[in-house]
């Protein structure tokens, strides 16, 4: 079942354009976002977000329509970026208290437990913070309302390779709870870890989105792994 | 209070904003032109909204669980409480002044406006079109500040002169009366600034709704 669905979603600024994006997120799955800085990934994101005016184009989550259904979608889907802070010279207690009222289904036991889990404390600012915890902050917050959709941007820069690590099984665990998981990255051994499709974008057109095997097939040539694949179907655009 | 409302004023808001509220006082200034008091509670609101900005707080709140332009609306909630607040205070102090102090010498020798309902009235006017003027073109780019700050400065002080120099005219005088000397028409002018302090606001709101809807956040 297609959870989240966007058709020939288009948006042209000066100098770059999001080419008919189409795809779908499978409920229960984890998809990774992939292409070179600039291809368009965080476009696409925002563009799921309502956060930019696309110029053409449907997106749709649960079967309906985001636009005129923003509100309702918004409280079961969760957003985290690992490139943005929040409030910086807030404490973090104060945010979360704010944001917690505009979520009914908050739930502060899960809350409670991935605050541990991260080892945040609730009373450091997030300018205070690394940026590594401060992508776990952003994940927090996301979490912390029973979404059923996450949405994340780049989660894994800046972590090191344990947080990564740790990352990256929170999302198996996550999945296991039938939550559907869609995170943008360049980092290919990201995919290799967990992603079960792969939505491959260059130079604002989706290339390929479809299973990780199906793309490990069509894709790639004998032997070769998701990166050497991934470097070569740049370069091939490049030449 | 709404869960909006709640964000601008515990993450967006600054101290300085909830300070500047007391430059309703200088209502109280003798020989001095008391509509500056509006200016400096205008003030306070561009502080927050500076600081908001710092803190990409139209991003995070454009990701909360609300419709695109209730992000607006929080912002007009907490400029107009804000706004009606220093108004308040204002109206306090001008019926101190119109009552107990309404023969005090220091103000009766006064040149420059007098602390009436046509002042509260003025007031109204110039908090509308700071609405319309800064909050109305901050949501234009939702990021710049500077251009409609400067701006309502000057029609700010433009405003101000013009309602400072307006009872000096002949058969104008009556504006600037004393106690309630010329209460009718003094109430009157009141009432026609709240009618454009609701207009200019209104207009403002539905135009700034608007726009960002269409801004690339």
């Amino acid at each position: 079942m297609n959870i989240v669905e966007l058709a020939d979603v288009c948006k042209t600024y000066p100098s770059f354009r999001l080419k008919e994006v189409s795809f779908s997120l499978e409920k229960g799955k984890i998809t990774g976002f992939i292409g070179r800085n600039g291809a368009g990934k965080t476009t696409t994101i925002k563009s799921m977000l309502n956060l930019i005016h696309t110029d053409s184009g449907e997106i749709s989550y649960f079967g309906v329509p985001l636009s005129g259904n923003e509100k309702e979608i918004k409280q079961r889907i969760g957003y985290s970026t690992g490139t943005v802070s929040w409030y910086p010279r807030k404490k973090i207690s104060e945010i979360v208290e704010v944001t917690r009222s505009f979520y009914p289904d908050w739930d502060e036991a899960a809350y409670r437990k991935y605050l541990g889990l991260f080892g945040l404390d609730e009373n450091k600012k997030p300018i205070e913070l690394s940026e590594g915890m401060k992508v776990k902050f952003n994940l927090l917050l996301a979490l912390s309302h029973k979404a059923e959709v996450l949405i994340l941007d780049e989660p894994t820069s800046g972590l090191d390779p344990f947080s990564r690590d740790e990352l990256l099984e929170l999302f198996k665990t996550l999945k296991e709870h039938g939550v559907t998981i869609f995170f943008s990255t360049h980092i290919t051994s990201d995919l290799e870890r967990c992603a079960d499709n792969i939505i491959y974008i260059s130079d604002g057109k989706i290339k390929a989105a479809c299973s990780k095997a199906d793309f490990m097939h069509d894709q790639g040539g004998p032997g070769e792994t998701l990166e050497e694949i991934f470097l070569r179907l740049e370069r091939e655009v490049r030449s | 209070m709404n869960a909006l409302l709640k964000k601008e004023m515990r993450l967006s808001a600054q101290l300085l904003t909830y300070l500047f509220i007391g430059f309703a006082f200088m209502t109280m200034l003798p020989g001095y032109p008391i509509l500056c008091g509006v200016f400096f509670i205008n003030l306070g609101i561009f502080q927050s909204f500076q600081s908001a900005r710092e803190a990409n707080d139209i991003v995070f709140s454009a990701l909360l669980p609300v419709a695109k332009r209730d992000v607006v609306r929080g912002k007009y909630q907490f400029s107009v409480m804000i706004e009606l607040c220093g108004f308040a205070l204002m109206a306090i102090l001008t019926l101190v002044r119109m009552t107990a102090l309404s023969d005090a010498a220091l103000y009766r020798r006064n040149a420059l406006m007098n602390a009436n309902p046509f002042y509260l009235g003025c007031a109204l006017v110039v908090f509308g079109v700071f609405n319309l003027i800064f909050l109305g073109g901050f949501f234009r780019t939702a990021y710049s500040l500077g251009k409609p700050f400067i701006t309502y400065i000057i029609v700010n002080f433009l405003l101000i002169g013009i309602a400072e120099a307006l009872h000096h005219f002949p058969g104008m005088e009556a504006l600037n009366a004393f106690g309630f000397d010329h209460i009718g028409l003094q109430l009157l002018t009141l009432l026609a600034g709240a009618m454009l302090y609701i207009l200019l606001t209104v207009m403002s709101y539905n135009k700034a709704c608007e726009n960002f809807e269409r801004i690339d956040l």
